[in-house]
C-alpha cells in the first residue's frame, strides 16, 4: 500500500512527497465518499491498525449524525415536534454548536438546516438535550460532518502516536498534522473544481485544517436565506490552524477546525467579499480563497484573504490576488 | 456588516457567571483562547438562558423528575462493545454510573470515565471487578461486556454479590460456563438478560408478533437463509504508549497485548466470527421458527488470514435441521471476513411469502414478498401492519363484466416492515432490562433463551471439526 499521489478532483489535491520512503497510504468509504489517512511512519502495520481504527470511528460518527440512519441522534433531532427534546451524544452535540455557532457568525448563510428554522432548536450542552420550540427543523450535517470526523481521526492518530500524517475525507475536508521527516508541511494544491489538472495554488501545510467548496459545470449550490441558487462562485478554501494540546483535551468540548472550515467554504460561497475581508481581518490565522465565477476563471482570478494581516494593515486584509 | 459581528462578540462578555476555567460548561471561553476559533464564540448567552430556566425547572434530578426509581450501574468491560452499551445507556433517564472496571486503565478505563464525567456522571474506575464488587455497595446492576471467556465469571459473581446482570452475548464461550450463569440466576434469584439486542427491537418484535404471529403472512416457513459478511480488516492494534504491563495481561488470560486485542480470534477466549455475528442471527432463527434446531452440519476453515494470529474460522457456512410447531424446516447461514458484500440481513421464506429483514435497515429496509397466489394483504395494510404497495396491482374492474383491464405491464406489489428503531441499537434491549428491575416488565432475553442460543450457535464448531451431522436432543437446551 504505497503511496500514490491521487488524481486530483478539484477541492484539494495532495501534490507528491518528495520523500516517499515510509509513507503510506489507507482508505475507506464513509459518509458517501472515501476518507484517507497518509501516514508517514517506520511500521507499515503499526500505521494500518491506526488509520483502521481512526475509519472505525468515522463509522461510528456516521451512525451518530447522518440523517440517513433511522435511529441516529440527528433523526431524533428532525423528528421532534415542537416542545420536544432529545437527548444526543457528544458528537452530535459539538456538531450542532458549531453549526449553530456558524449560523449565527455568517448570518444564515451557513444553514444546516437549510432554511427550516434552525433557531427552534435549543441546545442544553450540559444536559445533551436538543430542544424544539418548533417543529419541522430538517438538520443536515453533510456541510461540517465531515471536517468534524477528519478533526477526530486527526486526534486518534496522534493519540496513537502516528504524528506524521494527513487526513482528508473527499478531498474537500483535511487536516495535515505534523509533516514527513524531509518536508517543512504536507504539498497541497487548490485548483479549478472544473478542471482539476488547472492548478491555481500550491500550499504547504502542517497542523492546519484545510477545506473546499466548488461547484462542478452543471452544480449549483442553494442560498438556505433565499433558496435560489448562488452565482458568482465557482469555489472557496479556507484553511485554519489546529489549536495546541493545551487549547482542546478531554474536560472541554473539542475545538474542531475542520468542521468550522467546512461550514465558512459553504459559506463564502455565498457572503460579499467585504463581509468575507472582515471576518478574516478579525480572525488571526484565518484564511480563505475565494473563485469568482467568471469565463476566464485563472489563478490570477483568486481572491485570497489572510488572517495573519496586522491590525492597523492599511487593506485589513481584504482580498489580494494570489502570487 | 463588521459592526454586527462586533456587537456578536460584544456580547459574549456580557454573560454574567461565567465559569472560571476552561470545562464541559464553557464552551465559548476555550475557544477564545485560540485565536482563530475564538472569533466564533458560541451562542452562549441564549445557552445560558436556556440552561438557567432548565435549572429553575428541574431542582431535582432526572431521574426523580421523571418519578423513576434510580438505578446504580457499573460498566465492566469498558472496550468497543461497553462504550457501545454507555452510550445507549447515557440516553435513557434514571440510571447513575457508580462504577466503571477494565483492565486497560489507561486507555479505554480512562476514556469512558471520561466521557461518563461530561454527563455529569461520577464513576469510580476499577482495574479489579471483585475490588468493584466489594466496593461498591449501593450497585443495583451491573453490565458486563467484557471478552467471552470472562463472561462467566462475571455474571455469576455480580449476581451472587446481589447484582442484577445485563451480559453480553455469546453468554459464555463454553457450555459449561453458559449452565454456569443460568444456575446463578436460579439460584440467586436476580435478573440475568443476555445481549442479544434484536429481541426487543421494535421491528424485529413487529414481524415476530404481528406479521408472523398474528397475520401469519409467510404462511408456513419452510426455510431460512441468512449471512454476515465482513470486508477484510487488519487485526486490531492498540496505541503503543498505552500498552498494558505484561504481569497484567498474564493476570487476566492474555498472552500478549495482540491477543488482548484480537481476543475473538482465539481458541479458549472467544468463538472466531460464527460466534461474534452468527450468534444474534441464529437466535432470531431460533425465535421465529419457534424452537432450537434438532440438526447441524457446518463447513469451515481459517481459509484467510495468518493462523499464527487467527485460530478460529474466518469462514464458516452452516445448516440447520428445525423441527418447528407447524413442521420441519431448514436454515442456511454463512459468516465470511473477507468480502463485505450484502452484509447482514436473515430472510425467512415460507409458501407464501418472503420476510428479509436486518439489524441495518439503512441496507435492508424490511422487504415483504407475497406469493402471487397467497390471500390478500388488504387487512394487514389497513391496519398498518405492511406498507402499502407503491403501484396497486391489477385487479378485475369490478361493475364492467371485463376479467381484466389490459394496459401497461405492472409490477408486483412491494411492501416493507413499517417499524423503525429510532434509538442506538443496544438502548431498547438495555431498557426493557432496566424496565424489569423496576418491576415495569419481563426480560426478553433471560438466562434460559440466552442458553439456547450459546447450545445452538457453539455446536457450529463442533460440527465443523466433526465433518458430519450432530444432533441436538430437547434436553441439550435445557439447564
Amino acid at each position: 500500500m504505497r503511496a500514490d499521489a491521487p488524481d486530483l478532483d478539484g477541492g484539494i489535491g495532495i501534490a507528491e512527497p518528495r520523500e516517499r520512503g515510509d509513507l503510506w497510504r489507507f482508505s475507506h468509504e464513509a459518509m458517501h465518499t472515501v476518507f484517507e489517512v497518509y501516514a508517514s511512519h517506520p511500521d507499515e502495520r503499526y500505521a494500518a491498525q491506526a488509520a483502521q481504527a481512526a475509519f472505525a470511528l468515522v463509522d461510528r460518527l456516521e451512525g451518530d449524525l447522518s440523517r440517513f440512519r433511522s435511529n441516529s441522534d440527528i433523526t431524533r433531532v428532525n423528528q421532534l415536534t415542537a416542545g420536544e427534546s432529545a437527548r444526543v451524544g457528544e458528537a452530535a452535540l459539538e456538531c450542532l454548536l458549531i453549526a449553530r455557532h456558524l449560523y449565527d457568525v455568517t448570518d444564515g448563510a451557513f444553514d444546516v438546516a437549510i432554511g427550516t428554522g434552525l433557531p427552534s432548536l435549543e441546545i442544553d450542552a450540559d444536559d445533551f438535550l436538543i430542544r424544539a420550540t418548533a417543529g419541522g427543523v430538517r438538520v443536515d450535517l453533510g456541510g461540517i460532518g465531515k471536517g468534524y470526523a477528519v478533526d477526530l481521526m486527526a486526534e486518534l492518530l496522534e493519540e496513537w502516536g502516528v504524528e506524521r500524517a494527513f487526513v482528508h475525507g473527499g478531498f474537500s475536508s483535511a487536516v495535515a498534522l505534523e509533516t514527513p521527516a524531509a518536508c517543512d508541511g504536507w504539498p497541497l494544491t487548490l485548483s479549478d473544481p472544473r478542471e482539476p489538472s488547472r492548478v491555481f495554488s500550491r500550499l504547504s501545510m502542517r497542523q492546519t485544517a484545510l477545506s473546499a467548496s466548488g461547484v462542478r459545470k452543471g452544480d449549483h449550490i442553494l442560498d438556505p436565506r433565499t433558496r435560489t441558487p448562488v452565482r458568482g462562485r465557482l469555489a472557496a478554501w479556507v484553511a485554519l490552524p489546529r489549536p495546541g494540546t493545551a487549547a482542546s483535551g478531554h474536560e472541554g468540548f473539542r475545538l474542531a477546525p475542520a468542521a468550522v472550515a467546512d461550514g465558512l467554504t459553504t459559506a463564502f460561497m455565498l457572503l460579499g467579499v467585504d463581509r468575507i475581508a472582515a471576518l478574516c481581518a478579525r480572525s488571526p490565522g484565518l484564511e480563505a480563497w475565494i473563485l469568482p465565477d467568471g469565463v476566464s476563471a485563472c489563478a490570477a482570478d483568486l481572491l485570497h484573504f489572510n488572517g495573519r494581516a496586522t491590525p492597523g494593515d492599511d487593506d485589513g486584509g481584504r482580498g489580494r490576488q494570489a502570487k | 456588516m463588521a459592526d454586527e459581528d462586533d456587537k456578536r462578540n460584544s456580547r459574549v462578555p456580557a454573560v454574567s457567571g461565567a465559569p472560571p476555567k476552561l470545562g464541559r460548561r464553557d464552551l465559548l471561553m476555550g475557544l477564545s483562547t485560540v485565536p482563530a476559533l475564538g472569533l466564533f464564540g458560541y451562542a452562549w448567552n441564549r445557552q445560558q438562558q436556556y440552561r438557567r430556566g432548565r435549572e429553575a425547572a428541574a431542582a431535582a434530578t432526572p431521574a426523580a423528575a421523571a418519578g423513576l426509581q434510580e438505578i446504580n450501574v457499573a460498566l465492566l468491560g469498558a472496550g468497543a462493545q461497553g462504550q457501545v452499551l454507555m452510550e445507549a445507556m447515557l440516553r435513557i433517564p434514571g440510571l447513575r454510573f457508580r462504577a466503571v472496571c477494565d483492565i486497560w486503565t489507561e486507555y479505554n478505563l480512562r476514556r469512558v470515565v471520561n466521557t461518563l464525567k461530561r454527563f455529569k456522571q461520577e464513576p469510580n474506575g476499577y482495574a479489579d471487578y471483585r475490588e468493584m464488587l466489594d466496593k461498591e455497595k449501593e450497585l443495583d446492576a451491573v453490565i458486563v461486556a467484557t471478552p467471552d471467556f470472562w463472561h462467566a465469571r462475571h455474571a455469576t459473581d455480580a449476581l451472587k454479590a446481589g447484582k442484577h446482570v445485563y451480559c453480553e452475548k455469546e453468554m459464555s464461550n463454553t457450555l459449561e460456563g453458559a449452565r454456569s450463569m443460568v444456575l446463578a440466576q436460579r439460584e440467586t434469584g436476580k435478573l440475568l438478560q443476555i445481549g442479544h439486542q434484536r429481541r426487543s427491537n421494535p421491528r424485529y418484535i413487529h414481524c415476530y408478533q404481528k406479521l408472523l404471529g398474528e397475520a401469519k403472512l409467510l404462511g408456513r416457513i419452510v426455510t431460512v437463509n441468512g449471512q454476515w459478511n465482513r470486508a477484510v480488516a487488519p487485526d486490531l492494534g492498540a496505541p503503543d504508549r498505552y500498552a498494558i504491563p505484561e504481569a497484567t495481561l498474564k493476570q487476566y488470560g492474555f498472552k500478549d497485548m495482540h491477543q488482548f486485542r484480537n481476543w475473538r480470534w482465539y481458541k479458549g477466549l472467544g468463538g472466531g466470527p460464527i460466534v461474534d455475528l452468527g450468534s444474534h442471527q441464529i437466535d432470531i432463527y431460533n425465535w421465529f421458527l419457534g424452537a432450537p434446531p434438532s440438526g447441524v452440519m457446518a463447513s469451515g476453515g481459517l481459509l484467510y488470514y495468518d493462523p499464527k494470529t487467527h485460530e478460529w474460522h474466518d469462514t464458516v457456512m452452516v445448516m440447520y435441521d428445525y423441527d418447528t410447531p407447524v413442521g420441519p424446516a431448514k436454515a442456511y447461514y454463512q459468516t465470511q471476513t473477507t468480502n463485505g458484500s450484502q452484509g447482514y440481513y436473515e430472510s425467512f421464506m415460507g409458501d407464501q411469502g418472503t420476510l428479509l429483514i436486518s439489524e441495518s435497515e439503512l441496507n435492508y429496509a424490511g422487504q415483504l414478498y407475497r406469493d402471487p397466489n397467497a390471500p390478500a394483504w388488504d387487512e394487514w395494510i389497513q391496519k398498518g401492519y405492511v406498507s402499502a404497495p407503491k403501484e396497486q396491482e391489477a385487479k378485475e374492474q369490478t361493475g364492467s363484466g371485463a376479467i381484466a383491464d389490459v394496459r401497461e405491464s405492472v409490477a408486483p406489489d412491494q411492501h416493507t416492515v413499517p417499524v423503525s428503531l429510532r434509538d442506538p441499537y443496544h438502548q431498547p434491549h438495555l431498557q426493557n432490562f432496566f424496565d424489569t428491575i423496576r418491576g415495569k416488565a419481563t426480560l426478553n432475553c433471560p438466562a434460559e433463551i440466552g442458553y439456547e442460543s450459546a447450545v445452538s450457535v457453539l455446536k457450529v464448531n463442533e460440527a465443523i471439526e466433526a465433518k458430519s451431522r450432530l444432533s441436538f436432543k430437547p434436553e441439550d437446551f435445557k439447564v
